[in-house]
């Protein structure tokens, strides 16, 4: 979330400097990402704090954390008695709420300076007035709004998942062919919209629209993840859907949006509200005993309880009504880590732990092994725990019998290597055209095998400048006193025909002649037990 | 021109024929591709040629061209492979040799870790053994991290049946498995491989190593959280490191922590490396969510739990000033034997 500094001044009568809130955010709150003179953003990245993603909430953060004043409160809203916009929900599941307003006499014109500095400091970019003032409301309040121009609708609008076949060009101009999964804004002729995810290209708002169909729902969070999932089509709005949006601030948002479209010369003619729009109250259990021995802290219970109040909980007796804008929190846990955050996680002090007896330890073995082979003077190697395709390809390895990704990041991450000498074999070729005349390594690691099976292996390749390495890896090889088990040579065609015991053997210089390398090479493998 | 290059085409074919060396088959193969071969500048001639004439001879050239490039190596293959039947006629023995004097090294993740592994030890952590293929469930699920939650984005996933069996994104795999398998109190402690779908650049690996330990016990708090990682920190950047929590958010735990050290570059005044902030994240934890301590059949009403992690990649580049991750998994030898 980039948030505006001008527009957070506005909400919020800020009693530090903006560089003391930048520094005091990610003690109280969440990671700062990046900043400058317009704007910060806040790192939200996988996190649950669906407040923060709108103007309101981070000031409502903000003011908690400095102990500033707020500039807002939510209104009383009231619509007034109009007649109805023909809206039909097919699946109440999938959106459990769904408003939409028609605003008529309208011109759309370029946005003002104002409003377009304050998408542009939220990196969005202006279009015109009226699709902007969509943006701007799911700035400030978090909830996604949709336009679409009332004379390219014909008849009922309805709430539906698609029909087989049918297909939508979106806004970027694409079509896309539509999954019976897919939740849809659609009228008589047919889709009009993904809901959620992304408006239709023949009901877009343009230079000639002078009437409004305005959208504002709630839609099933995951429907629209996979929805946006599926199509590629990531956006800031189906961000706010998937995150979860609440029933107050959508008709907060919806009564904001309209006066909007009024102070721009538009009028309401037609409103429809759909669904349960009462917003429930959470209530949860919150002892002092809790709170103290998860923090580590003796926290005074005045301290605790104003913590709260001002982020906007209530706590009576043992019970803590939640702010309807906090959907992320759902236990007792959760408002522990709201006091813990107002008290400040930096000054909790250090507490040791009780000493400890435990039998367990285990000697490390694969460590002293790397040991033993560090003295021995070899160096260890990591590779990865796949097989790249210049070792598929020079091992002429069937793969049928490897672990397969299915979604590798490339063709050199699709196997799973079963064995460690390909890969050591492919960095000693690495270091012999780097200049090396002496290679002795080894790896410790991980081998896979179908479906799911990991074993420890060790492997050496020793390249020593001689025609006939395996006497001296044979040495080092007695000095570890290993009895392997497993992890056998076993296919001969990699081998030297006459120079191999079970876990040794001098790798066929046909094989090594295909890395691009002349020199003679041994190597071993063995599994070793953990 | 055509003649010219049919002449070529029969000399070099003749003498791959008699080639009898991987030597001769080199020079011939210089004499034609080399800076002043045949082929290489004959090309430089086409200028001359008429339109109609180059849309004859081009063709003709890069088949012929083709055709001396297979041919030689065919040839090399040929004398190759008769050199590999001599090999069975090499002696196959053990008599002993002396091992070389060599310097050897261990890689730089193998010392993080084994330090960090006695570190821990000395404070009653064993060392606890999980999978790097596991299923979405044991990887996500039993950590709240359902399918299709927006907390997935954190970890982009190489899947091996997607959806089902995955290889890990974190050691955080080891958690119900500590947690199932074990009576309070626990304290066990996981390192090792872990994978994400991540292209490669100097900051990002799709194999890189964790470590992780799981601490669980009555009363444990968010004042052990900060002894452990100053305990940890000062172990191995020195007792003058000064370390912070912040809230962080993890699915699987609660509160959630971020670890801060002050930064090891600028001591705190803001630098390049610590983006300016002077400080850098170093390490992630908090105290483990009821939910998971549910699952794994702990009461959370009788005991509370902290987990703690940090990547040593990142921590092995801090301490020994390397700025390429890549690096751990190159095999280069004149990085590891630094």
């Amino acid at each position: 979330m980039k948030v505006s500094i001008d527009w957070l001044k506005e909400l919020v009568n800020l009693n530090i400097s903006v560089t003391e809130l930048i520094a005091l955010l990610p003690l109280r709150s969440v990671s700062i990402k990046e900043f400058n003179e317009d704007f910060f953003e806040l790192d939200m990245k996988g996190y649950n704090r669906a407040d923060l993603l709108s103007m309101r909430g981070v000031a409502r953060e903000v003011a908690a954390i400095t102990n500033s004043k707020l500039n807002f409160n939510d209104e009383k809203i009231d619509f007034p008695d109009l007649p109805k916009v023909e809206v039909i929900v097919e699946d109440t599941d999938l959106s459990p709420v769904y408003c939409v307003a028609k605003i008529e006499n309208l011109k759309v014109e370029q946005s003002n300076d104002t409003w377009v500095k304050k998408l542009s400091d939220c990196g969005i970019r202006s279009i015109n007035n009226v699709a902007d003032i969509t943006n701007l409301i799911m700035l400030e309040y978090g909830q996604p709004m949709h336009a679409f121009d009332a004379q390219k609708v014909s008849g009922r609008v309805s709430v539906r998942v698609a029909k087989a076949g049918e297909k939508i060009v979106t806004l970027d101009g694409k079509t896309r062919n539509l999954n019976q999964e897919d939740l849809l804004i659609a009228d008589e002729n047919g889709p009009i919209g993904i809901a959620g995810v992304m408006g239709g290209k023949d009901s877009e708002v343009t230079e000639s629209t002078t009437s409004v169909l305005l959208e504002a729902a709630i839609f099933d969070p995951v429907s629209i993840r996979k929805t946006a999932q599926r199509h590629g089509l990531p956006s800031e709005a189906s961000k706010r859907f998937q995150h979860g949006l609440t029933k107050t601030n959508l008709l907060q948002a919806l009564a904001a949006a309209i006066k909007m479209y009024e102070d721009l010369g538009g009028k309401l003619t037609a409103i429809t509200l759909i669904g349960n729009l009462k917003q429930g109250t959470k209530n949860l259990k919150l002892t002092q005993k809790k709170t103290n021995s998860l923090i580590g802290v003796n926290i005074p219970p005045d301290q605790v309880k104003s913590s709260l109040k001002k982020l906007g909980f209530t706590l009576q007796n043992e019970t803590v009504t939640v702010p309807y804008w906090r959907l992320d929190i759902n236990i007792e846990e959760d408002v522990i880590e709201e006091v813990a955050r107002m008290y400040g996680y930096e000054n909790i002090p250090s507490k040791p732990l009780p000493n400890f007896k435990t039998k367990l330890f285990q000697v490390p073995l694969i460590y002293n092994l790397k040991k033993t082979l560090a003295d021995l003077g070899l160096t260890e190697v990591q590779t990865y725990s796949f097989y790249s395709t210049q070792v598929t390809k020079n091992l002429e390895l069937t793969t049928e019998d490897l672990i397969k990704i299915a979604n590798p990041i490339s063709s050199e991450t699709e196997f799973m290597r079963d064995e460690l000498w390909p890969n050591l074999l492919e960095a000693v070729a690495k270091n012999i055209k780097n200049g090396f005349k002496d290679v002795a390594i080894f790896e410790i690691g991980k081998v896979y095998s179908p479906p799911d099976k990991e074993t420890y292996h060790l492997a050496i390749a020793l390249m020593n400048g001689s025609d006939n390495p395996i006497l001296e890896l044979n040495q080092i090889f007695q000095n570890l006193g290993l009895h392997p088990k497993g992890g056998k040579l076993e296919n001969r065609q990699y081998f030297h025909p006459t120079r191999f015991t079970d876990h040794m053997a001098e790798v066929h210089p046909r094989v090594v002649n295909k890395f691009g390398i002349e020199q003679r090479i041994a190597a071993l493998e063995v599994e070793i037990e953990k | 021109m055509e003649e010219k290059i049919s002449q070529i085409q029969k000399n070099y074919l003749q003498r791959i024929a008699q080639a009898k060396t991987l030597k001769q088959l080199d020079e011939i193969f210089l004499a034609l591709f080399g800076k002043k071969g045949e082929l290489t500048l004959l090309p430089k001639e086409f200028g001359k040629l008429s339109e109609e004439e180059k849309r004859k001879i081009s063709p003709l050239f890069n088949e012929i061209k083709l055709e001396l490039e297979t041919e030689i190596s065919e040839a090399r293959k040929k004398i190759r492979e008769e050199s590999y039947k001599k090999l069975k006629g090499e002696k196959f023995d053990l008599s002993g040799v002396e091992i070389k004097k060599r310097t050897g090294h261990l890689h730089p993740l193998t010392q993080i870790e084994q330090q960090t592994a006695e570190i821990f030890q000395k404070i009653g952590f064993s060392q606890f053994e999980a999978p790097h293929i596991d299923s979405d469930y044991n990887n996500f699920e039993v950590l709240n991290i359902p399918q299709n939650h927006p907390a997935r984005d954190l970890w982009d996933t190489l899947y091996i049946i997607p959806g089902k069996l995955l290889l890990r994104t974190h050691t955080s795999n080891s958690q119900i498995r500590i947690l199932k398998q074990n009576k309070p109190p626990i304290r066990l402690m996981n390192i090792g491989r872990c994978f994400r779908y991540e292209n490669l650049d100097a900051r990002h690996e799709h194999t890189f190593e964790q470590f992780e330990l799981v601490y669980v016990d009555k009363n444990v708090s968010m004042a052990n959280l900060q002894y452990l990682s100053e305990y940890f920190l000062k172990a191995i950047f020195g007792q003058e490191i000064k370390v912070r929590l912040k809230p962080k958010y993890y699915p699987f735990v609660e509160p959630g922590v971020g670890v801060d050290g002050l930064c090891i570059f600028c001591k705190g005044q803001g630098c390049q490396i610590c983006g300016g902030v002077g400080w850098l994240e170093l390490a992630g934890a908090g105290m483990i969510h009821p939910s998971v301590l549910k699952r794994g059949g702990i009461d959370p009403q009788v005991y509370s739990g902290i987990a703690w992690g940090f990547g040593p990649p990142r921590m092995a580049m801090l301490k020994f000033g390397i700025e390429d991750i890549r690096l751990f998994n190159s095999g280069i030898l004149s990085f590891l034997q630094k």
